[in-house]
């Protein structure tokens, strides 16, 4: 009875021994699963397929070695190594990953600094376009004012002007006028209205009209004398138009003479209505 | 009677050459089922691998690996002084691979990094432009 126990239970135990499956060994589930995790992403499949085959074929080993019972030790030691190399192929792939995201980046840099630098130089060929146009408009605006002052200094000229310390200064003689009269002789407006047209094509310019007489007569008629006839030039160029505030007239009487009284040719010199145009100097630079 | 003593002599020392060689192949058996050779070239491979590894980058961007590939070698290394050689040569094996881990892994962080960086350079180049466009 006894005996025929213990038989019965060492055939049981060989029995149960013989259609046990092993053991299941953790680390091997966990390298399992943690490849089949690689292998179901498609970026470590695309990217790192040597990597990832290392580690399946690891895994085959530890799968035998497994299904041979073979040592524990063994088993867990490929299993570790499967785990590890499927590490491996999973960070080759994120750094490739990484690196084609550089790579675009830099590119896009690129193409990005590209057209950055081809929109600075429009910009610089549009400002480049407009400074020469500037330029030019400058050029011609200085041509003009060039001209503008050849053309004065011609109109100075035909009207006779002559250049001295308070400005131009042209001399209308005492022909013409009428002695002892102020009304103007025909001779003198030719002159005048020249001089008028002057006046209103610069009008930064003013006059100073002075009349100025021989020493003949008396220093009050003279006074008198030459304060009119300075004052019906003064009307004459109002009458052509040129405003009064641009004009100022004054007898100067007998008191300046340019030429000595005692002759008859100095005399005539000495009576005469100088007209002075002032020097604008914005005008002139 | 010359000849007798000869083979005499002949087959004594042809059996005790078996017995000799029986004795040999005994113990070579028995060696090789003992005590497998110590595994000196993986145990060079892995210094070689864990020296590489240990590189102001990897310490930096994956120290724990690092550590960890370290720490195996001088394993393997002491398996070798308690004379278990197959621990040793499992040991030197893993030590190769973590090596490479930390390598790689150090490698994929720094990629991380620029790839980062340079995405946050051209975030601001475009920025730049579109102020400039802009203006």
């Amino acid at each position: 009875m006894n005996i025929r126990a213990i038989i019965l239970a060492a055939l049981v135990v060989t029995l149960a021994a013989c259609s046990s499956v092993p053991e299941p060994n953790r680390a091997l589930v966990e390298a399992r699963d943690h490849y089949a995790r690689a292998q179901g992403n498609s970026q470590i499949a695309r990217l790192a397929p040597e990597e990832l085959q290392a580690a399946g074929a690891t895994l085959q080993q530890a799968e035998q070695a497994y299904t041979n019972r073979a040592d524990k030790a063994i088993v867990d030691h490929l299993a570790y190594m499967t785990s590890q190399r499927t590490v491996i192929a999973e960070e080759t792939a994120a750094s490739l990953a990484s690196q084609a995201i550089v790579a675009s980046a830099a590119a896009e840099r690129d193409r990005m600094r590209l057209a950055m630098r081809t929109s600075e130089a429009d910009a610089a060929k549009r400002r480049l376009a407009s400074s020469e146009a500037s330029n030019l408009r400058q050029t011609a605006a200085l041509a003009a004012a060039d001209a503008r002052e050849r053309e004065l200094q011609r109109q100075l000229e035909e009207l006779d002007a002559k250049k001295t310390d308070r400005g131009m200064v042209v001399t209308l003689g005492d022909v013409l006028f009428a002695t002892n009269e102020s009304e103007l002789r025909g001779g003198a407006l030719n002159n005048l209205s020249r001089l008028a047209a002057f006046l209103i094509e610069y009008p930064d310019r003013s006059v100073v009209i002075e009349g100025h007489t021989d020493s003949v007569g008396s220093a009050d008629y003279n006074l008198g004398l030459s304060q009119r006839r300075a004052n019906s030039v003064r009307a004459y160029l109002m009458s052509q138009g040129v405003p009064s505030n641009r004009i100022t007239a004054s007898g100067m009487g007998m008191g300046i003479p340019v030429a000595s009284n005692d002759s008859a040719s100095g005399r005539q010199q000495n009576r005469r209505v100088e007209i002075i145009i002032s020097n604008a100097d914005t005008a002139m630079r | 009677m010359n000849t007798f003593p000869l083979t005499l002599l002949r087959s004594h020392s042809a059996a005790m050459l078996a017995v000799l060689l029986a004795f040999v192949v005994a113990i070579l058996i028995s060696g090789c089922a003992a005590s497998p050779p110590i595994p000196n070239e993986r145990l060079a491979v892995a210094e070689a691998a864990v020296q590489r590894a240990n590189s102001a980058s990897t310490s930096e961007n994956a120290a724990g690996e690092l550590q960890i590939a370290i720490a195996k070698l001088a394993s393997a290394k002491q398996a070798v002084a308690s004379k278990d050689y197959e621990r040793a040569d499992r040991l030197a094996e893993q030590a190769v691979i973590d090596a490479q881990v930390a390598e790689i892994r150090a490698q994929s962080a720094r990629t991380h990094k620029s790839a980062q960086e340079s995405q946050e350079a051209a975030r601001v180049l475009r920025e730049e432009i579109d102020r400039q466009t802009v203006r």
